[in-house]
């Protein structure tokens, strides 16, 4: 194949890989930075009722 | 404070891309206008040489995109003071088409200044508001372009709604397209990987949205709440993914890129409004019951669309 399709996907690759991690590392900074604290009790009494709706 | 102290790094960080966009070096040629329709007039930083601006074989003027047809110069001269010239094409110029004017081996006062080219164009930020009020109201992305239609239905029934759903969209549209812009032209571009353009455009909006629901959940609660579901919503639409694809097919510059965006948030906003004080109008109004709700709601927006295509082929300046 011709060399420069392989550099073209290799860089691709490569690209989506860093955006990927950059920002998911960008992402996951920002949920601890501007974590919420949810009541946990809200989750607990959402997991009995009954969840037709 | 820490809050206040997050806002002014946030304007100051758009200030700084706004300045690296607009910059650009000194030059010796000043000014470049159209004149008339057969003259480009070109302003020097300082005296020029009669004898060197006299000849006309040291101008070339060719149109932007096509730089190897020349046009025809048909006289060149110069102002008494020496620092203003002329150039008179013996066809009439496109205005609409940027031209580019290359002045070689320039003379001043007996010193060479080499070669410079200059490009001329309308006036910039006529340019830029005919890109904002072309987004806005001549192509409206909903009305003229028929995209986002599935979130233009689905949050028009209360204007309350309506304008949450608008602002929301306008904030991540102008977002979304200022980073996939600066990632097309330094990344993507340059490394030939613009084949890659839609995926990478459609995670910078997922990105860009999932960023606001954080912050926002944290920031501002209330009017977090008061967005509810529509910041998700800004995902599914259509014209976020569009306006970054236009950009990168028009290669449009920093500035044109923002004007593009707020025009299509704008213009989204717009339309949601128009279509929600219309449909709040219907719930009162006596519809057949075969065409209530939906039905009634694509033949308004069917009428909207024909409203607006008058403003099509309409251009401002």
């Amino acid at each position: 194949m011709d060399p420069l399709y392989i550099k073209l996907a290799i860089g691709g690759l490569v690209l989506l890989a860093s955006i990927g991690l950059f920002f998911g590392i960008g992402l996951a900074l920002a949920a601890h930075k501007f974590a919420v604290e949810v009541n946990p009790k809200v989750e607990a009494v959402k997991e009995v009722l009954a969840g037709a709706q | 404070m820490k809050k206040e102290g997050m806002a002014f790094r946030a304007v100051f960080l758009v200030i700084a891309l706004l300045l690296l966009g607009g910059c650009n070096q000194p030059q010796f040629i000043k000014e470049a206008a159209f004149q008339g329709t057969e003259q480009i007039l070109l302003t020097f930083a300082g005296p020029v040489d009669e004898a060197w601006a006299e000849d006309r074989s040291h101008f070339t003027v060719n149109e932007e995109p096509d730089p190897d047809i020349l046009l025809t110069i048909r006289t060149v001269s110069l102002s008494p003071d020496q620092t203003r010239l002329t150039i008179e094409l013996s066809e009439p110029i496109n205005p609409e088409q940027p031209h580019q004017v290359i002045a070689k081996d320039i003379q001043s006062e007996g010193r060479g200044l080499g070669t410079q080219s200059v490009t001329v164009s309308k006036s910039y930020f006529g340019h830029l508001f005919g890109i904002l009020i072309g987004a806005l109201l001549i192509q409206n992305f909903v009305f003229s372009k028929y995209l986002g239609l599935c979130v233009f239905f689905g949050t028009s029934q209360k204007k309350s709604t309506a304008v949450g759903m608008g602002i929301t969209f306008t904030f991540v549209i102008v977002f979304a397209s200022l980073m996939s812009w600066f990632l097309y032209q330094f990344v993507l571009k340059p490394y030939r990987l613009d084949y890659l353009q839609i995926i990478v455009f459609i995670g910078l909006v997922s990105l860009t949205v999932q960023a606001v629901d954080t912050i926002l959940r944290k920031v501002n609660p209330a009017l977090f709440k008061a967005f509810g579901v529509y910041l998700v919503l800004v995902i599914a639409n259509c014209i976020v993914i569009a306006v970054p694809l236009i950009l990168a097919d028009n290669e449009y510059n920093m500035l044109e890129s923002l004007m593009l965006a707020l025009g299509a948030g704008v213009g989204f906003l717009l339309a949601l409004f128009l279509m929600s004080s219309v449909r709040e109008r219907l719930d009162f109004a006596n519809v057949p019951v075969s065409y209530r709700g939906l039905p009634i709601a694509f033949i308004v927006a069917g009428l909207f669309a024909l409203s607006f295509m008058g403003f099509s082929g309409m251009s401002i300046f």
